[in-house]
């Protein structure tokens, strides 16, 4: 479950690269219109003065937008890691309550959470430091008591939620 | 300004867990060029001036995300506010600071402060060496020492009369070494002010300037 953290740190590179783009476009710009001013005193009405005072102002509207734009990747970020957190919180709580009424043991309880992330009898089995006879009861228990067929089912039940009705809606835009 | 939306009831989450880059970058920029240059560089040289012109850079940036940047970084989460920042160090005193979701009221009134005496060392550095660029000033300076003094006497021989200019220049070099003093007395007020703080609320508020959490694996 390293997918998270690493979209994470991979926005902050992104931001914190946009922000050093738009530090050296900073300075550049007080470079120039130090010179802007320097030629403004010399001789206001020459042509090198104002294409060069044309461009410096564009740079200055660049960063303008620039910072706007670094502004808006940063709360959008923010947002995303928000929702995420909340989501993640909401599915593991209906995940819980789920199995709190279908009266899954403590031990059904985390072969289930197991099961739920992908994780195969073997490896449930090495997890728990239990032999691979007793995850296979224990899950078969589980899909009884949940009035699953198996795991395919099982993991289906949960995801159906999330997905709403996407498959009607689906199949109506395909036709 | 009653009751300011800064203040956070609960939970207390404050200030951010990461300072949005720019705030990073701009701080610890201004931070360096103004220890080197008050320490470490001569005044008037290259580096002195080219690291001024670079604090004027950084100064602006922070300007425009003041107005520009993300909530907290906005200059309407840190109103400067003297009575609520005498209140912020009562609290302090009494060991119960409040939380806020920006800088701290009395935080905010140095960070204005600081600005203040950044734009004043910068603009009187710019009255010192006649707004030239660090590239003018490397030309002029190559120039002098290739043995063409011309350079310096077209910047004496300017518009206004000698005895003025001199006073000016003279004032100028006075204010600018009195706001550097204060840049450097209100950065080792900040540092005790991050250290109290940081004792008072039990959290280590440097992390959010450098890193934040973006180590910490779950």
């Amino acid at each position: 479950m390293t997918g998270a953290p690493d979209i994470r740190s991979a926005g902050r590179r992104q931001t914190m690269a946009l922000s050093i783009f738009l530090l050296i476009q900073t300075l550049a710009a007080v470079f120039f219109v130090g010179d802007v001013i320097g030629d403004l005193r010399e001789d206001p009405g020459s042509v090198h003065f104002i294409f060069e005072a044309f461009v410096t102002g564009t740079l200055v509207l660049g960063i303008l937008f620039g910072a706007f734009a670094l502004r808006r990747t940063i709360e959008l970020l923010r947002a995303q890691d928000q929702a995420l957190a909340v989501a993640r919180g909401a599915l593991s709580d209906v995940i819980d309550r789920q199995f709190q009424s279908w009266a899954l043991t403590p031990a059904e309880r985390d072969v289930g959470f197991l099961a739920l992330k992908g994780l195969d009898v073997a490896e449930i089995a090495e997890l728990r430091g239990a032999a691979q006879g007793t995850v296979r009861a224990q899950l078969t228990r589980i899909y009884s008591k949940a009035g699953v067929s198996g795991r395919a089912q099982f993991a289906a039940f949960f995801v159906e939620d999330l997905l709403g009705e996407g498959v009607p809606t689906q199949v109506a835009e395909a036709s | 300004m009653a009751s300011p939306r800064t203040r956070s009831i609960a939970p207390p989450v404050a200030p951010p867990d990461l300072w949005d880059p720019v705030v990073r970058l701009t701080h610890w920029g201004v931070a360096v060029a103004v220890l080197l240059n008050a320490l470490v560089t001569k005044g008037g040289s290259l580096t002195h001036v080219s690291l001024g012109w670079l604090v004027m850079a950084l100064l602006l940036l922070r300007l425009v995300w003041g107005v520009l940047g993300p909530a907290e970084a906005r200059f309407s989460a840190f109103p400067p506010n003297p009575v609520a920042a005498a209140r912020h160090l009562r609290q302090l005193l009494s060991g119960q600071p409040g939380y806020y979701s920006s800088h701290n009221p009395a935080g905010a009134l140095m960070v204005y402060v600081f600005w203040a005496a950044l734009a004043v060392v910068t603009a009187t550095g710019l009255i010192l060496t006649g707004g030239a660029t660090p590239m003018r000033v490397a030309a002029e300076k190559a120039a002098v020492a290739s043995g063409d003094w011309s350079a310096l006497i077209v910047k004496s021989d300017g518009e206004s009369s000698d005895d003025e200019d001199k006073g000016l220049r003279h004032t100028a070099e006075e204010v600018h070494e009195v706001a550097a003093n204060l840049l450097l007395f209100l950065a080792a007020l900040h540092v005790a002010g991050v250290v109290l703080e940081s004792r008072a609320m039990r959290r280590n508020l440097v992390k959010p300037m450098i890193l934040g959490d973006a180590h910490r694996r779950k």
